[in-house]
């Protein structure tokens, strides 16, 4: 009877540390990372090289303990060290540019002890933490809040860029945007911000709707900056400009990264070319019809039509050998995903917590909707993983440590606990 | 849809009363103007701008796999480089030894698309170019050619497939395909046969064993769908192999002997073909000129077929020990009978006479055995003039002259018979017939006709294939074949290979003495049928030989067509080869060596046998 109590009261001591965990947002990020290894095994099972879903799953699984560990600790802590964070995200981007291997067209991996890392990665991660920290006290509805967190993240994200890894910058753009809406910032403000974007590519579509638009920003600038007059100006010349400077950056870009911008709208016109992986990838998933082909049957996935399967193209696989039926799990697995984030968020017991929540939630939904956007025609090609599911160990670390700090944030959402 | 979804989650999400932890104090000095989000609106449009995400992306894969599945799934079908063929895995073949004569595997079509190369073509092709033995500056060549699918090299090894593969480079593609693969070349294609690239069995066995050669579909379909190749390469490898009677070794001989034999006289073809006498069991089947099955399409397409099988020729002298068994049995005549050879004979506007006439004339009377000795063509039409002409028919028919061996090749041929009425009628058809002329057979017919002097009188079915054995060379399935009918008595079969035993002592025969084996035998020199219809210049020489008399085991028969030059003789060209043949046979079967006085000579063993015996 001492001994039950006593196994009991252990058990209790035990479990105590994760009583507020989210189960279900643990369950779910497992079981798309044991679904991905079993597929990532299929995808290359004709090279040969079954053992990297193996890596995968081992590597999920030593990363869930990790996640567990963290989501005991308190991530207030993280405060504490949100400079040193900083500073390793931006060193390990430097090392790349000066010591980081080629791949792929691009410099990307660093070796660390054997490994090769992927900072832009970590770095991601990284953004969240600063951003959540810079914002946590002084929130983004002042200009002064925004710039500040807005300077904070264009070194990392200036540094991502010129690797080039567009994907992790886009990435970078959507966390951003992402997190200073959540800290309540200007709706307008935010517009402001994508806008000399929107002039840029408004300016190839239509001349006069580019001039609509540079004036609609300029009319928001009115309502929502300060300065009115000055900002108005401001604003409007520089979308106005942003048309023609559009034209200057499109011209400084490789012609393989204009082809991947623009192709997904008609793969047709270069079938050969940059419109191969996306006519191949939306070959193979519309192939897999309702119910897929099953396992190791998907004859694009096995032949190898599509390069890079295992990583960026995976769910081209899925769709092809799971059918609408096994895609449409995936989604909704993100999608519950998103979900559980949310409410973390909403929950969360401060503005820090919140934000890290928010920032984790624009993470993943930018890259599942982008990842899988462009396998099935709906986004260009940029090179970013889906979380989880892609083959890439920093890509999966990086996921993994989010949701063990995410999961701390639920684990210690009640600002103060009195007694058991 | 969002609206109702917002209606949704605003239930999920209560407006607090308390104020909630997540929201900001407004900063306490604000000068500008403000829009205030509250919290509960925020992350209504969070949810929401997260629900139109999800419905864009289900959309779009509701209409790309659902309402475009059928479309895209027959693109995807279309594209495959290789049409979907129905890939049939076959066993394997080996010899008596287990020697494998045939076998699947798998080989790779290396495809490059230069466009989605990521390095230089040059560095590629210098890559490539020691894996596949080709040089860099010719893969270069072709790979910039085209921007995609350029075929680069075909037959790639599975070894050499895979360190391609291991090379990991963008834009190369190994198609892989099964393949029927000869390991013997040439030495097997007129019995073994081929299968052509669509994977359709053309000749040989690989025709008339194809259902019992190719493997359950199930096992095969499933590995080759999905191209896990590898795989089905260790289906096929590991199922229970067909087994052949055919000794390569023996093969190896009688195939190089004929050769050389074809190529000493200049003839046009030949074959030489091993019997066991009891059984019909065949040892060695060699044709030539022949063909390498793995490079069919290089093939002559006269070559491709087992002519041993299929042409019809005159046997000629050969045919006579079986004519004589035939007058023996039908009581014509006794074995000590005589007959008078006065050189020549006139059968109404014909006249008839011995090969060597001119040297020799008129012979006198002669034994049966000397009729066969000196190959006397008056004496046989004496011996068969002897019995009704109906008789000799009621013979032919019993034998099965028009009758196939049914031996377990595809293809085999048959004469028919003569009409009743004009055999028995005319008497120059049984003349001829008597000496093997005017009567045409395949030469695997003649040797099974041979068989049954040498076996006590029993027509065996000639065959190729033991079965399907195991790993342990236990028969686990077994042709069926019809039984051994008795067509001699054993007596007269008997009596008729002692004679033939007398002609390679001392006839005609004597070029196919081996020291130290009693052996028997025929020639035969047959004038060819011109296209035309009449008897030209042509010749078709033939030698059947049987060893070892006192205990008859095997029947060899050498048949050479057209061969050319002063003397081609079935003594002078057929008969050394079938020594040769022989001088193997006794070696590879272990059959001991016939008593010393057997042949007069010492007695030496056939590996320090010296070479050849007298001609003719």
């Amino acid at each position: 009877m001492i001994n039950t109590t006593r196994t009991r009261n252990t058990w209790k001591r035990w479990t105590q540390a994760w009583q507020q965990v989210d189960w279900q947002l643990f369950l779910a990020a497992i079981s798309l990372t044991i679904f991905a290894s079993i597929v990532i095994g299929s995808t290359l099972i004709n090279l040969e090289e079954t053992i990297l879903g193996w890596n995968h799953l081992i590597l999920g699984g030593i990363c869930t303990i990790v996640a567990l560990w963290i989501s005991r600790c308190r991530y207030e802590n993280l405060l504490k060290w949100q400079w040193v964070i900083y500073a390793a995200v931006n060193l390990s981007l430097v090392a790349v540019i000066f010591m980081g291997s080629t791949g792929l067209g691009a410099q990307r991996w660093i070796p660390i002890f054997g490994f090769n890392v992927q900072p832009s990665e970590f770095a991601k991660l990284g953004v969240i933490i600063t951003m959540a920290a810079m914002l946590r006290d002084r929130d983004a509805s002042t200009l002064m809040g925004v710039c500040r967190a807005l300077a904070v993240v264009a070194v990392p994200w200036a540094l991502v860029f010129v690797q080039p890894d567009l994907g992790t910058s886009l990435v970078f753009g959507a966390i951003c945007l992402g997190m200073l809406y959540w800290a309540n910032v200007n709706p307008g403000w935010l517009v402001i911000m994508v806008s000399p974007l929107v002039a840029a590519i408004m300016f190839h579509v239509s001349i006069p709707i580019w001039l609509v638009w540079s004036v609609g920003m300029g009319l928001i600038a009115w309502f929502t900056l300060p300065w009115r007059i000055v900002c108005t100006v401001m604003v409007t010349a520089v979308n106005l400009v942003s048309g023609k400077l559009g034209e200057v950056f499109w011209g400084l870009l490789k012609d393989y990264q204009k082809d991947r911008l623009i192709l997904f709208l008609n793969p047709d016109k270069d079938p050969l070319g940059g419109g191969y992986h996306l006519i191949q990838s939306r070959i193979a998933i519309g192939a897999g019809q309702l119910w897929g082909k099953g396992l190791h049957n998907g004859t694009q996935t096995q032949l190898n039509f599509i390069p890079e399967q295992h990583t960026d193209f995976i769910f081209s696989a899925i769709g092809e050998e799971f059918g609408f039926i096994g895609a449409m799990l995936v989604v909704t697995a993100f999608w519950f995903i998103c979900l559980r984030l949310i409410i973390i968020a909403q929950n969360a017991k401060d503005n820090f917590g919140s934000l890290i929540a928010v920032g984790v939630l624009s993470m993943i939904v930018f890259q599942v909707a982008v990842n899988i956007g462009m396998t099935i025609g709906l986004a260009p090609v940029t090179g970013i993983p889906l979380p989880w599911v892609s083959y890439g160990r920093s890509a999966l670390v990086t996921n993994f440590l989010a949701l063990g700090i995410v999961e701390s944030i639920a684990n210690h959402r009640h600002r103060l606990r009195f007694g058991d | 849809m969002v609206s109702s979804a917002l209606e949704f989650m605003a239930t999920l999400f209560p407006p607090r009363r308390r104020r909630s932890p997540a929201q900001f104090s407004p900063p306490p000095r604000q000068k500008q103007r403000r829009v205030v989000v509250s919290p509960r609106r925020r992350v209504l449009i969070v949810w929401g701008a997260l629900m139109v995400a999800a419905l864009l992306l289900l959309g779009r894969l509701a209409h790309l796999q659902v309402l475009e599945g059928s479309t895209l799934h027959s693109i995807a079908s279309q594209q495959q480089a290789r049409p979907q063929r129905p890939a049939i895995a076959r066993r394997p073949i080996v010899d008596s030894n287990g020697m494998l004569l045939a076998a699947d595997r798998i080989v790779y079509t290396l495809y490059g698309h230069p466009m989605l190369f990521q390095q230089p073509i040059g560095v590629i092709a210098s890559t490539l170019s020691p894996l596949l033995d080709v040089p860099p500056e010719q893969l270069a060549t072709q790979l910039k050619q085209q921007p995609s699918g350029v075929r680069l090299l075909d037959g790639i090894s599975e070894d050499t497939a895979r360190r391609v593969r291991q090379l990991r480079l963008n834009g190369l593609e190994l198609i892989p395909e099964q393949q029927r693969f000869y390991p013997q070349q040439d030495l097997f294609s007129q019995i073994v046969g081929f299968v052509n690239l669509d994977g359709e069995a053309q000749t040989g066995l690989e025709v008339a064993f194809k259902n019992r050669l190719s493997l359950p579909h199930s096992a095969v379909a499933r590995s080759f769908g999905s191209a896990t190749i590898p795989i089905a390469e260790l289906i096929t490898n590991q199922a229970d192999p067909l087994q052949l009677t055919v000794d390569g070794r023996l093969q190896r001989v009688a195939q190089e002997a004929l050769r050389k034999t074809l190529r000493e006289h200049g003839a046009k073809r030949g074959t030489v073909m091993v019997m066991e006498v009891n059984s019909g069991a065949i040892h060695a089947l060699a044709v030539e000129p022949t063909f390498d099955p793995n490079r069919y399409f290089d093939a002559n397409l006269d070559w491709l077929k087992n002519w041993a099988l299929t042409d019809l020729y005159e046997p000629g002298s050969t045919l006579k020990p079986i004519n004589i068994a035939i007058a023996l049995d039908a009581g014509a005549i006794d074995p000590d009978d005589t007959v008078y050879d006065d050189g020549r004979i006139t059968i109404g506007p014909w006249t008839i006479q011995n090969s060597d006439y001119e040297a020799t004339g008129r012979q006198g009377t002669l034994t049966i055995t000397d009729v066969l000795k000196y190959s006397s063509n008056v004496g046989m039409v004496r011996i068969m003039n002897q019995m009704p002409a109906t008789e000799f028919y009621a013979w032919l028919e019993k034998l099965g002259i028009d009758e196939p061996t049914a031996i377990d090749l595809p293809a085999e041929n048959v004469a028919p018979l003569k009409d009743r009425e004009q055999f028995v009628n005319s008497t120059v058809e049984v003349a001829t017939t008597a000496f093997g002329q005017g009567i045409a057979m395949t030469p695997i017919k003649l040797l099974q006709l041979q068989a049954a002097i040498a076996n006590g009188g029993k027509l065996v079915t000639p065959h190729v294939v033991r079965g399907v054995v195991d790993d342990d060379g236990t028969l686990k399935w077994q042709p069926l074949r019809p039984a051994p009918r008795q067509v001699f008595s054993p007596e007269a079969a008997n009596a008729v290979l002692k004679m033939m035993e007398a002609v390679v002592e001392t006839g005609t025969g004597k070029a196919a003495q081996i020291p130290g084996y009693r052996v028997a035998g025929k020639t035969g020199t047959a004038q060819k049928v011109t296209e035309a219809g009449v008897y030209g210049n042509g010749r078709i020489t033939s030698f059947v030989g049987v060893v070892p008399v006192e205990a008859p085991r095997f029947v060899v028969l050498a048949v050479i067509d057209e061969p050319s030059g002063d003397n081609p003789y079935g003594s002078t060209v057929s008969a050394p080869l079938v020594k040769t043949v022989m001088e193997s046979l006794v070696v590879l079967e272990g059959i001991p060596p016939s008593s010393a006085q057997a042949l007069g000579s010492g007695v030496i063993l056939p590996q320090v046998a010296p070479a050849g015996g007298d001609s003719n």
